[in-house]
């Protein structure tokens, strides 16, 4: 029996001669057919002694691999010297859609990813809310500027007794004492991210908008919490670059009230730009949020006991996330429906 | 609130050695903002934020006091070189009242004014202001007129307390009747606007009827000081806050005044104001008194506002331990006492309040940010609260992940996500042939566009189309010019007929328009379904359930998010590869009315033979359809998979 070796190479010295495709065809049928080769080979396999058959088949099976795979290379040489056109490889690829996010989509996914790594939950309140929800369990009276017509929009509805009148929720913390009444017993962990509503409508206001506000309620909840959940969410968010600082502000239904700073983003916390002061922030730093310790007067009214529990609070809002990090000085753009700014994301 | 004062103005109020830089870095972080610092010649402009319950600090000696705290926090000296709340007091100037009564007033309403004082000045010499004045009120943003008028706002910015000056002769028969305003009746006030008054603000008339006074927000013009002016009263007020802001809000007028007293003022540094008014009418308006003090005080202050508590409550919101000295040195430092200090941590302390913290200061916690805030909040370490597991709802975790699910997976077939607003135009609801009285309604939208809360996605995303078909966009495929297919996924508003917990019936929707054709929006629903796992089973298509209407081109879809996460399926049904043969057969129908695709899809699975139904090809009305038959026991012969077909 002939060597598989010298089968190869007598193999490789026809084909070096070949220059067409049928010609290589009609070389493959001379080794690989029916009645070729290799198949002649394996018929003798009935001589073989018994002992002997496995070791045989296995090596003919090499061989007619080997056999296929150099016919094949044989083949593609000649197929791709054949093409004559110029094949341009930097032509752009076939195109698939894209489609887009709004980018409050990804901000909200961004943001409850987040928190729900230091073990909060995302939750979900009513948007048309009463009043009682809204202000009275906030600790803000009758009275308080925040409720009146140029502040709030109200349902043309008879107001219910007890929850006050119909509205739609201006911010997040509406959801406070509906999640304190939910849960029932601290610990409380809590996101909540939603539509918002004000009637404001200008370039730095949209009549809705959408806020994030986070709820920790426990035993032995302090300022160094608060600040730490603050400092953790900037640096997820905007970077490691970002720093935030609190400084005091007041609401009603915190005490001690924050107001939440962050880096300015144009003029990395100089304050100024080469030598112009930045137009942007205030001395280096942008007003972000509202943050506080959980007002005793709101824990009442969950009914939570505040001589064993406390807790932070605080709201961000959404679009200001986004203008800061993207750079957008019109807040409108995001709800003129405007497709050419929305495919964009 | 912003306010503006100089540097060298609160340096008359305040020995430190800091910076007018050290003073906005180190107040910024501890006490109101300030937000800008401008070098003005020899002198700097603060800008100052002051928020709403710290109405107190909005002058140049409120700030002065904030800086007595805060500062040495830094290493900075910083001590009032003296308080005119202590210094100013009526026994100054009680020697030259004298005994004429010349001004009668007349309270009709005791809820409309804490605190009334009025002081007549004459011979006054009107002129322009010393240049000390001037320059001040300039750089503080504020238009020097003459002597004056300047005292009654340098007064304001000095110490917080707005001011009046009336001339004393246009007050007819020396008389003033303060009450509240009645609906329709008009004032022009100092700015020359003529101001048709809501009822309910706080007037007053002099002796002759007239309207003279616009409380809280503007002098009238008919009582203003001019060139003419001999005799002025000087008139200083503490008005009850929320008549004064209903008057800001319905008259539009927010002036400076109006700013300070709709937070409500301290009533103790009236005296104050109009001791200091007199000192400073006498030296640059050579003003003789020339009336008693008036000093209307129904409920006087007389005892200060105390709150117990401990050491430890300090440390326990906080989180760090803060020294009983250091406590004690910011609150003596802020004007406030505390009594009962011992160095033993438990031991309750007893921290009086001082009058101008008095409608600012309630409760303990109150207290806590004073001593955080002044300690520094830059200070305080970040430690995280204990991590604990909570177990979100399972029905809130699915809304939010099928929802995201539906959202990227439209993303990435080519599709816009838009967010709309919730409310819609009456036009809008009337165009979508919607009832319109079915809407909740808003009483007080800003604009038609918005006045209802939507039942429907639809109109929004009908707009949206409309409004972006004459766009050039930049992202769109070559072929695909012109094309949209926009989603939006949010709450609609339904009325609710019973009143439960929540006041309304807020359902999320998926809504999807397209400007393409029927078939395009049909296989976008069809495809999410599939990606949902929905009736994923045996060809049992979903597409009865969908309605698609079409309007002007636009093709529209509206779908119940809760009915997709209801039948989401994480994973689908399995099945098992059959070993047997399958056998493909095809046929040709002919549509028509009777005899739709759905009807032969529903009479061709009645055979339990058939795998699916494939479209081979469309032409006319000729449905050329490709039928899988198998069964799972054996291989079955094509005859009896034709007679499977014949069936049909």
């Amino acid at each position: 029996m002939q060597n598989n070796k010298d089968i190869i190479i007598e193999l490789n010295k026809e084909l070096s001669s070949l220059t067409d495709l049928t010609s290589i065809d009609q070389l493959e049928v001379k080794y690989l057919g029916r009645k070729g080769l290799i198949n002649k080979l394996l018929q003798k396999i009935k001589d073989v002694p018994v002992n002997k058959k496995k070791a045989y088949g296995q090596k003919i099976n090499q061989l007619k691999n080997e056999v296929k795979r150099i016919i094949k290379i044989k083949k593609l040489e000649l197929t791709n010297n054949k093409t004559d056109e110029f094949f341009d490889a930097t032509l752009p690829g076939k195109p698939y859609p894209r489609g887009s996010l709004h980018l409050i989509t990804s901000t909200v996914e961004k943001i409850s990813k987040t928190f729900q790594r230091i073990g909060f939950i995302r939750m979900s309140y009513p948007e048309v809310e009463w009043e009682y929800f809204s202000f009275d369990s906030l600790n803000m009276p009758p009275d308080h500027p925040a409720r009146d017509d140029f502040e709030t929009l109200f349902i043309d509805v008879p107001p219910a007794p007890k929850l006050g009148k119909m509205i739609l929720s201006p911010h997040t913390s509406s959801g406070q004492v509906r999640e304190m009444w939910r849960c029932g017993r601290p610990p409380i962990r809590m996101v909540s991210i939603a539509k918002c509503y004000r009637p404001n409508w200008d370039i730095t206001h949209t009549p809705m908008f959408h806020q994030f506000e986070s709820l920790c309620i426990d035993k032995n909840i302090t300022i160094t919490n608060l600040k730490a959940s603050i400092n953790y969410f900037v640096k997820e968010y905007f970077g490691e670059d970002y720093q935030a600082r609190l400084r005091p502000f007041h609401f009603q239904f915190t005490e001690p009230s924050f107001e939440v700073d962050i880096t300015c983003s144009i003029c990395k916390g100089k304050g100024t730009i080469g030598h112009q002061k930045c137009k942007v922030c205030k001395s280096g730093w942008l007003e972000l949020a509202g943050a506080g310790m959980v007002h005793h007067n709101v824990l009442i009214e969950g009914k939570i006991n505040p001589e064993i529990y406390n807790g932070w609070a605080f709201a961000f809002g959404l679009e200001r996330l986004i203008m800061i990090k993207i750079g957008l000085n019109n807040m409108r753009l995001l709800y003129d429906g405007d497709i050419r700014f929305l495919e964009q994301f | 609130m912003n306010i503006k004062i100089t540097y060298n103005w609160l340096l008359e109020y305040l020995d430190t050695d800091a910076s007018p830089y050290d003073i906005q870095k180190y107040l910024s972080l501890c006490g109101p903002s300030v937000e800008k610092v401008d070098k003005m010649g020899d002198d700097y402009v603060f800008n100052i934020e002051i928020t709403s319950n710290r109405v107190d600090a909005a002058s140049v000696f409120g700030i002065a006091q904030e800086c007595q705290a805060i500062l040495p926090e830094f290493g900075k000296k910083a001590k009032l070189k003296f308080d005119p709340l202590n210094d100013y007091k009526f026994v100054n100037i009680q020697k030259k009242y004298c005994n004429k009564n010349s001004l009668k007033v007349i309270i009709k309403d005791r809820d409309l004014c804490s605190r009334f004082t009025a002081l007549v000045f004459e011979d006054l010499n009107l002129k322009p202001s010393p240049e000390l004045i001037s320059k001040r009120l300039t750089l503080c943003g504020i238009r020097s007129i003459n002597n004056v008028v300047d005292i009654s706002n340098y007064l304001m910015l000095s110490l917080g307390q707005p001011v009046h000056v009336f001339d004393y002769d246009q007050v007819k028969k020396s008389m003033m009747i303060m009450r509240r305003s009645k609906k329709g009746e008009k004032i022009i006030t100092l700015d020359e606007k003529e101001i048709t008054l809501s009822g309910n603000d706080i007037v007053i008339e002099d002796g002759e009827g007239r309207l003279i006074d616009l409380c809280g927000i503007m002098g009238g013009a008919n009582s203003a000081v001019s060139n003419k002016t001999k005799s002025i009263i000087l008139f200083v007020q503490t008005y009850n806050k929320n008549l004064v802001r209903k008057t800001i809000m319905t008259t539009g007028q927010r002036t400076e005044a109006a700013t300070l007293f709709e937070k409500g003022l301290d009533e103790e540094r009236v005296e104050p104001t109009l001791v200091y008014g007199g000192e400073l009418l006498e030296k640059f308006a050579a003003g003789k008194i020339a009336s008693q003090i008036i000093d209307i005080y129904p409920n006087p202050y007389f005892k200060r506002k105390s709150i117990s508590v401990s050491y430890e409550f300090f440390n326990k919101i906080i989180g760090i331990t803060i020294e009983p000295r250091k406590i004690k040195r910011i609150f003596t430092s802020l004007g406030f006492k505390i009594n009962n200090l011992e160095d033993d941590r438990t031991k309750i302390v007893s921290v009086s309040i001082p009058s101008w913290r008095q409608y600012d200061i309630d409760i303990k916690e109150d207290l806590v940010e004073e001593v955080a805030r002044i300690y520094g909040y830059n200070k305080l370490p970040n430690q995280l609260q204990p991590i604990v597991y909570l177990r979100q709802p399972p029905e809130i975790e699915k809304l939010f992940k099928i929802q995201s699910k539906i959202k990227y997976f439209l993303k990435y077939i080519g599709l816009n996500e838009f967010i709309n607003y919730s409310m819609i135009s009456k036009e809008m609801i009337e165009d979508s042939g919607l009832k319109t009285e079915k809407h909740l309604k808003l009483s007080n939208s800003i604009s038609q566009e918005i006045e209802y809360m939507r039942m429907s996605l639809l109109p929004s995303l009908y707009k949206n189309i409309k409004d972006n078909s004459v766009k050039t966009r930049y992202n769109t495929a070559p072929g695909e010019k012109g094309v949209m297919r926009f989603f939006e996924i949010a709450k609609v508003y339904f009325k609710n007929s019973v009143l439960k917990d929540s006041p309304c019936r807020e359902v999320y929707k998926l809504g999807i328009a397209v400007n393409t054709d029927y078939f395009d929006l049909k296989g976008i629903v069809e495809a999410l379904y599939k990606e949902l796992n929905i009736n994923d089973g045996l060809g049992q298509m979903i597409t009865n359930e969908i309605k698609i209407e079409e309007k002007n081109g636009v093709f529209l879809t509206e779908i119940d998010l809760q009915k997709l996460i209801d039948d989401y399926r994480q994973i689908p049904n399995y099945k098992p590869i059959t070993p047997y043969a399958v056998i493909k057969l095809d046929k040709t129908f002919e549509l028509e009315p009777k005899h739709t695709f759905q009807m032969i899809k529903k009479l061709a699975f009645q055979s339990n033979l058939l795998q699916k139904i494939e479209v081979v090809s469309i032409f006319r009305n000729k449905l050329s359809l490709r039928f899988y038959y198998s069964s799972s026991q054996k291989n079955i012969t094509e005859e009896e998979a034709k007679r499977e077909l014949e069936k049909i």
